[in-house]
């Protein structure tokens, strides 16, 4: 093998935390332009790795940081890093992101990807810079929140490590635990879990190594560019009042999942709303690192608990659970941090349990909607696997196959991953992407709500031109999560793929046009989709909880918003011929996109 | 676009376009609607109220002024046939993708969106008032006069329809005939608590055929309406909180609230579609919230 392209080191380290041993694993070329980094990479890293069928908690289940080509640029929100494994809670295929000083720090390792295997025999932190990987006894970290654990490990070892660490729930393998570094999440799936599982608290990294880029003063120009583009109109939500702006605004057209999607409108929603919170209580912004928006909107509640305010976690555990108290929401969001659990997964799951609690499915008479009291006694169990929370810390479709009762048909999830704040029936190109998704009920990585809110479509009726543009966002969030861009940058770009192709050509010294990108998205999302049928999809998980599909909302409009069953079966049916694969949703393996030619 | 597969056989919208506007004096679908062209405006607001297509039927060579990419335009291929010859294109046009049609002409100002919904209510099956089966046409009697012009049709009339037109009978009033038409008078109209509340005088059927009646039409002040801003349109100009402007439009809403419609911004009405057109047309007792394009993440 050559020098690296631009942007990459060419290898990846492999660490099996049994007996702390390490390999390199070359990444050639190919693979690199083929997979890109983050959650391509990543894909590819897992299919290698991963042997078929794991377990996703056993030792032999690889999990895997990976980073990108842009990390460590002065390109805007490129300090991004994704985390990828097995999901315990889908037993598919599962990429998170997150960002900031362990991006950077981790690829000035000197690797493209950071991969951990085994299980280590006591619980340990391990550190890995430019000398290699070794393992440190983590007695002192375990039990801590995360960011007292980041905080430990850079006081014992110094400040020039930056950690990832999991929470007390990822140590109890509760199935939707996060990895956190620096107070972000990589928060869907349960990666904490699996980091958990091999007795890893903490993966500390440093590093000083030089990569450098093929063009320079081609990247440089790009980023200044970029950079002033990212403080104008398109990012103006997310710098003045973050992601939290979408409240509201969801309240008002009627995507404002509540008590368990039972209602898309929440009467109390202003009481939680950014333009509440920002006009009565004082805030700290902040930022990732390389970042030059600065979404990050930080609240703290009369109790004193300080929370990250986003829309998903505001939803997820605000109405969604029927909560209307902004100081119980922030001090639940806060409560989730320090156990480290994903607070979508965790806020649906307990609106379930609580719907089954009113339907008399469940013996927890304390849970009860609208109860913030009741929903802060549910994470502190979840946290600790006591009470109902061990039932609970399974996520919702274990706990409804538990429960049984007919209770699955109102479990908010697709193929076990609780559904982010968007409610499929007044949504419905949105809907399809909640249902073919790899990672499954989930909006980063489809991203079709951008066409509903358009305009341009009726949201209200799905058809073949929600799908076309459903395919469009997957393509573009592919790139974007593989390069890696922060999404809230997604709209300043006027011409995507083109703008993409020209500076990743910039990056690597590659020539790389807008349509091998659009192969190149393309083939990112057949190879998650190709994981996800050898570990054992069936093409009864593209599909939405049978609540979507039965019920109609009544709009203030007098319309009245349905998802027929018929019209989510012609959207997928029409999915999957878009993508080019088989009427049962299996890939056709074809010469271009052969993982196989892919091989190293 | 197909509807085909996707569809529940939902009503779709017919206007009819064509006509001679004789009495008008100039082409009555180019006329201005504040800012707008009365076409657009009607086709704006039949389109809110159905759930399938909207379909604008032209007379041959008819130029049409610029209307909302979604509706369909049908070509009728026979000029000076009357209404019944659009009537016949538009249903035929329509019959692919929905059972009912709204049907009505350009002429309509004040056309409410809740007075299309109450006639395509009129085809539910109703024992009480005597109709156990669905009826074919549901013809708003209003003011002692029939209104084949802001009607409810059946699709599968389209076959009739030729059929009549074939044998010289060019007359609506041929057609209901040999249909099962369920009249709805004023009182059964305003049984509705949604037109009662939006349009109690039922301008829904008011028609401009001359300059002067276009002219008093366009002289009446525009639709008042609430206006919402959310996210960062809160944080600055007029702030949080709604207010009430007149506003024929969204653009005009806009223009009044301070919001820059401007490809970054959307606007929601009644919580309905989401639309980023700023000739949408706007109704009396609307609510319109404006917020960020970006509205994900």
């Amino acid at each position: 093998m050559g020098p690296a392209p631009g942007g990459y080191c060419g290898q990846a380290l492999v660490v099996d935390v049994t007996d702390g041993s390490s390999t390199v694993l070359p990444l050639p070329d190919h693979v690199l332009r083929g997979y890109l980094g983050g959650a391509g990479l990543g894909t590819w890293l897992l299919t290698e790795l991963g042997p078929a069928g794991v377990e996703p908690l056993a030792p032999a289940a690889p999990l895997a940081f990976v980073f990108s080509p842009l990390v460590g640029t002065p390109l805007t929100t490129s300090a991004k890093f994704a985390v990828v494994a097995k999901s315990p809670l889908t037993g598919l295929l599962n990429d998170a992101l997150s960002s900031s000083h362990f991006a950077i720090s981790g690829k000035l390792t000197g690797h493209d990807a950071l991969v951990v295997v085994g299980r280590a025999r006591e619980p340990a932190n391990l550190l890995i810079d430019q000398d290699g990987a070794r393992l440190v006894d983590a007695a002192e970290q375990w039990g801590m929140s995360a960011a007292d654990a980041e905080e430990s490990v850079r006081a014992r070892h110094g400040r020039k490590w930056r950690a990832a660490s999991i929470g007390p729930a990822g140590e109890r393998g509760v199935r939707y635990a996060t990895i956190s570094h620096d107070g972000r999440h990589a928060g869907r799936g349960g990666l904490g879990a699996v980091l958990g599982a091999k007795n890893i608290k903490c993966v500390a990294v440093r590093g000083d190594r030089r990569v450098p880029v093929a063009d320079r003063d081609a990247v440089l120009a790009t980023a200044k560019d970029l950079r002033s583009r990212s403080f104008g109109p398109a990012t103006e939500k997310y710098r003045e009042l973050g992601t939290l702006s979408n409240l509201l605004a969801f309240n008002a057209v009627n995507t404002l999942p509540t008590r368990n999607f039972q209602s898309a409108t929440f009467a109390d929603a202003a009481r939680l709303s950014a333009e509440d919170l920002a006009e009565s209580r004082s805030v700290a912004r902040s930022s990732c690192a390389s970042c030059s928006i600065g979404c990050e909107h930080i609240y703290a509640s009369k109790g004193g608990a300080k929370a990250r305010v986003e829309y998903e976690n505001v939803f997820a555990l605000g109405p969604m659970c029927g909560v209307s108290d902004p100081d119980q929401v922030l001090e639940a969001s806060a409560r989730c941090d320090e156990l480290g659990i994903d607070t979508i997964s965790a806020g649906g799951t307990i609106a379930w349990a609580m719907e089954c609690v009113e339907r008399g499915m469940l013996d927890a008479p304390w849970l009860r909607f609208g109860d913030g009291a009741a929903l802060l006694r549910a994470l502190a169990e979840i946290g600790t696997r006591t009470g109902v929370g061990a039932l609970l810390a399974e996520g919702s479709r274990r706990a409804a196959e538990t429960v049984g009762q007919g209770s699955s048909a109102f479990a908010p999830h697709v193929k076990g991953l609780e559904l982010p704040g968007y409610e499929p029936r007044t949504m419905q190109a949105m809907a399809l992407g909640l249902a073919v998704n790899a990672r499954g009920a989930d909006h980063n990585r489809s991203g079709a709500y951008e066409a509903d809110f358009t305009g341009g479509l009726d949201r209200m009726h799905g058809t073949a031109a929600h799908v076309r543009a459903a395919v469009e966002t997957e393509d573009r969030a592919a790139i974007m999560d593989s390069l890696i861009f922060c999404k809230f940058l997604r709209g300043v770009f006027t011409a995507p793929f083109d703008e993409w192709a020209r500076l990743l050509s910039q990056v690597t010294g590659w020539d790389v046009d807008s349509g091998e990108l659009r192969a190149t998205a393309r083939r990112i999302v057949l190879a998650k989709r190709a994981y996800n049928l050898r570990e054992g999809w069936t093409p009864d998980d593209d599909w939405l909880p049978e609540r979507f599909l039965g019920g109609s909302l009544e709009l203030g409009s007098g319309r009245t918003a349905t998802l027929p069953p018929e019209r989510l079966r012609a959207m997928i049916d029409t999915y999957y011929a878009e993508r080019g694969l088989g009427r049962d949703g299996r890939p056709l393996v074809t010469s271009s996109d052969s993982r196989a030619e892919s091989r190293p | 676009m197909s509807y085909t597969v996707y569809s529940m056989k939902p009503s779709a919208g017919v206007v009819l376009a064509g006509g001679r506007s004789s009495r008008m004096g100039a082409p009555k679908a180019a006329l201005d609607w504040h800012g707008s062209t009365l076409l657009r405006h009607v086709t704006g607001v039949v389109e809110r109220a159905v759930d399938g297509p909207v379909i604008v039927v032209r007379a041959p060579g008819q130029p049409l002024p610029e209307l909302d990419p979604k509706v369909v335009v049908a070509d009728d291929p026979e000029e000076g046939r009357g209404p019944m010859q659009g009537l016949a294109v538009g249903l035929a046009a329509a019959a692919r993708h929905a059972d009912t049609a709204f049907v009505c002409s350009t002429d309509l100002p004040f056309l409410h969106a809740a007075f299309v919904q109450a006639v395509l209510r009129g085809f539910e099956p109703d024992p009480d008032a005597g109709w156990p089966e669905a009826p074919e046409v549901v013809l708003p009697f209003v003011g002692g006069f029939r209104q084949p012009m802001a009607a409810g049709y059946r699709t599968a009339l389209a076959s009739r329809v030729e059929r009549l037109l074939g044998e010289g009978r060019l007359r609506p009033s041929h057609l209901f005939e040999e249909s099962a038409v369920r009249q709805l008078d004023d009182a059964g109209l305003r049984a509705d608590p949604r037109l009662a509340a939006a349009d109690p005088a039922l301008d829904s059927v008011v028609n401009a055929n001359t300059p002067e009646e276009y002219a008093a039409a366009h002289g009446r002040p525009a639709p008042e309406v609430v206006v919402e801003r959310f996210g960062v349109l809160a944080t600055r100009g007029a702030g949080r909180g709604a207010s009430r402007v007149r506003a024929a439009n969204l653009a005009a809403a806009a223009r009044q609230a301070g919001v820059p419609f401007d490809g970054h911004v959307v606007a929601a009405v009644n919580g309905d579609q989401i639309r980023g057109d700023g000739m949408w047309p706007l109704l009396a007792g609307d609510t319109v919230s404006f917020f960020s394009a970006d509205a994900g993440g």
